[in-house]
């Protein structure tokens, strides 16, 4: 139930990008023929899932309307013509075809011209779409003995490669991060396979120049390994163009972020995080993405020169720490309509380190490493806290003004969950409202999606004092 | 002459109903029913109860404002107003005694620990609404298997001459090792120090997460056990208030306060 009625520019705008997922998937469909495409649903019964996609556009715009409707649908579509490009990639250019751990640069695999596929990406985005999808994975792996106390997401990951759902790949690159469950999947996603693979060694202690020079060192011994296994060759040149395209979305990330530090803000949620989740981890300096991220800001600067809230009733700002409610993606969209809360900016877009230096190759790897040890899932995963962790949250309530911190507490993440007594006492004395909300990242049997509406319906009336706006 | 105004709280709880009537005077009227299968008859129940209680209010229509909590407070269409257990908690401890900081509220279902505001609001809170272990059904489920009934169990432990250690923090599996123990003869005085000691450290668990400042009070069906609050106050080292109202009335009483100030 909302407040918020869609007008009729909402409800065509609405259609017109339900129509443009369906022809795209239909179009990609047809492309590959009945047969093939018969072939490959079987192979890959994944697939499926993507027909859900006007069933999440309907449930990301409820209550959403103008450009904030615009942008979120945008993304969404953007992200589909991904998953459509990856498709495509998975079909016709199997023999470049390399399975990536989610924390290595696509950068590099593109610049060498494979075609690269992060089998995590299936495990965020499928719940997305159909909540309970990763279930049937999930018990896959712990049928093979796989603890169920491993996160989810390596675990959903394992699943799918028992069930023997992911394309054949020529190699198999993967690292020591994030987590014990993330190395641990790569072994057994890699003995299913029976692919070559190489791990790179991403150093703990990641904050000084030997560490850097050390890291791109592994980067040049995975593009020597990849170029003995496949027929990926690294063109610098190449490398250097799809750099420097992602410094310029990077540019214009920056400026959006600039824009939403204004109260009420001009955008939210899914442009904000889902615009960062894919297009800088998935297709990064892509031509498409740089002119979805100037759309973006368009938008973004319409709404704040325009004095337009992207939530209609912005009562309260948050920030969101670690992934998003996946099984649960229209928990933002129910909260902005239910108390008026606005996420602005997550852990998973924030980084401290966006830009490449495109001088040499040397400089791009040291760039590219330094993103990852400075990026989301490392930085936030390794020690000291007082240095890595908690100066990026508190630093992001101060910049982007926000009232609370929001903390989608996935009961897999050991990590995290650790965090949370100590988060909770740094926010007590910064006199900062913190909220953890306990469910598991994909499995909505663990915690369902009214639990997660409970938690944070009971947060905000106690703690905020708000009442409902319906 | 002018009418006197009655406010009303409700607490539907998953065990018991509750109500509270204030009057000008304060309260003038409460029940505390079992509950039944709908929420809505144990509210309508438990109210028409309480105000039974007080000469010249009549039925619940005649209240000024009421205020449903509890875990069934929406299901009480004719109250005015539906507030969260964890607020009305907060504020009935708080209107018996100021100085109360910090809350551990132990229901039938749920067991919570709340940090109470200056000004009776919530400061922070934390939940255990997945586990039954170390709430009233719990100790249901622990008092059969002593035969007894709740206040005998509760009073067991008192005469316990040392702390057999109950490990197990599921209900399901605590039952099995509580049997184990009973039948091994061990004393039943000593298994249930074990049981008490077991679910005080669940309670220091939540407490831990919102932080313990005195003055600690405890609410809900299970501040009636003896026994687990000689443990909770030999766990926290610290006194625990005693409120001058019955302390499962605590969450109807906040809904009744906060009821008043509307009305």
């Amino acid at each position: 139930m909302s407040t918020i009625k869609p007008g009729l520019s909402d409800y065509l705008l609405f259609n017109k990008y339900r129509a443009i997922n369906l022809m795209n998937i239909g179009r990609m469909a047809a492309k590959h023929g009945p047969l093939d495409m018969h072939r490959d649903l079987n192979q890959y019964p994944w697939i499926w899932d993507l027909l859900e996609v006007n069933s999440l556009l309907k449930r990301l715009v409820e209550g959403r309307s103008g450009n904030y409707r615009k942008a979120v649908a945008m993304i969404l579509g953007g992200v589909i013509d991904g998953v459509i490009e990856l498709l495509e990639g998975i079909f016709y250019r199997s023999d470049r075809l390399i399975i990536h751990e989610d924390l290595l640069p696509p950068e590099i695999f593109r610049a060498m011209g494979l075609q690269p596929f992060a089998p995590e990406l299936l495990g965020i985005l499928l719940p997305m779409l159909v909540p309970d999808t990763m279930q049937k994975y999930l018990d896959a792996a712990e049928s093979e003995g796989i603890p169920p106390d491993i996160c989810s997401l390596p675990r959903a990951t394992i699943g799918m490669a028992l069930k023997n759902v992911f394309p054949e790949a020529l190699a198999i690159v993967s690292s020591n991060m994030p987590c014990d469950g993330g190395m641990s999947s790569y072994t057994i996603i890699a003995r299913q396979l029976n692919k070559p693979a190489y791990w790179v060694d991403i150093p703990f202690d990641f904050k000084n120049e030997r560490a850097l020079e050390y890291f791109a060192g592994e980067l040049k011994d995975m593009i020597a390994w990849l170029e003995k296994h496949t027929p990926g060759r690294m063109d610098w040149e190449r490398l250097k163009e799809i750099c420097e395209k992602r410094n310029t979305m990077a540019e214009l990330e920056l400026d959006i972020w600039d824009m939403i530090r204004h109260r009420p803000a001009p955008m939210a949620a899914e442009a904000i995080w889902m615009s960062h989740l894919w297009f800088f981890n998935i297709n990064p300096g892509y031509d498409t993405s740089i002119k979805l991220f100037t759309d973006l800001k368009d938008l973004t600067q319409k709404n704040l020169e325009a004095k337009v809230s992207a939530v209609p009733h912005e009562k309260y700002r948050a920030l969101l720490w670690n992934p998003p409610t996946l099984h649960y993606i229209d928990l933002m969209a129910w909260a902005e309509r239910t108390y008026g809360v606005s996420i602005i900016l997550d852990s998973m877009s924030f980084n401290r380190q966006p830009f490449i230096d495109t001088a040499t190759p040397d400089s791009m790897l040291k760039s590219l490493g330094n993103i990852i040890m400075q990026g989301p899932m490392s930085r936030h995963t390794r020690g000291p806290a007082e240095a890595n962790y908690f100066p990026d949250i508190f630093h992001m309530v101060k910049h982007f003004d926000l009232d609370m911190v929001w903390v989608a507490g996935h009961i897999g993440c050991k990590n995290t969950q650790a965090m949370s007594g100590v988060l909770r006492e740094k926010c007590r004395d910064a006199g900062i409202p913190l909220l953890v909300i306990d469910y598991d990242l994909m499995d909505s049997r663990i915690t369902p999606k009214e639990g997660i509406q409970e938690q944070v319906g009971n947060f905000m009336e106690n703690i905020m004092k708000a009442k409902r706006l319906f | 002459m002018n009418k006197i105004r009655y406010y009303g709280g409700c607490d539907v709880g998953s065990t018991t109903g509750k109500a509270v009537i204030l009057g000008p005077e304060g309260i003038v009227g409460s029940s505390l029913i079992p509950s039944e299968i709908d929420p809505e008859i144990t509210a309508r129940l438990a109210l028409e109860k309480a105000c039974a209680a007080v000469a010249g209010l009549g039925n619940i229509a005649n209240l000024a404002y009421l205020i449903g909590t509890g875990y069934g407070r929406n299901e009480v269409p004719f109250a005015n107003e539906n507030i969260s257990e964890i607020s009305c908690h907060a504020m009935g401890a708080f209107w018996c005694d100021p100085t109360i900081k910090t809350i551990v509220d132990i229901g039938g279902q749920d067991m919570k620990a709340i940090s109470v505001a200056d000004d009776g609001s919530v400061r922070e809170f934390a939940m255990n609404d997945k586990c039954a272990a170390g709430t009233g059904r719990f100790f249901e489920a622990m008092s059969r298997i002593f035969r007894m009934d709740l206040d005998a169990f509760s009073r067991l432990s008192l005469n316990a001459r040392k702390t057999i250690p109950v490990t197990a923090q599921c209900s399901v599996f605590a039952e099995t090792e509580v049997i184990s123990l009973l039948a091994k003869r061990n004393p039943p005085a000593d298994i249930a120090a074990g049981i008490q000691n077991a679910v005080a450290k669940r309670c220091f668990t939540l407490i831990k997460r919102v932080g313990l400042k005195p003055r600690l009070t405890v609410t809900g069906g299970c501040a009636k056990n003896q026994g687990l609050l000689v443990e909770l106050k030999r766990m926290f080292q610290i006194d625990i208030a005693t409120l001058a109202v019955d302390p499962q009335l605590i969450g109807a009483l906040g809904a009744a306060i906060l009821a008043s100030r509307k009305g």
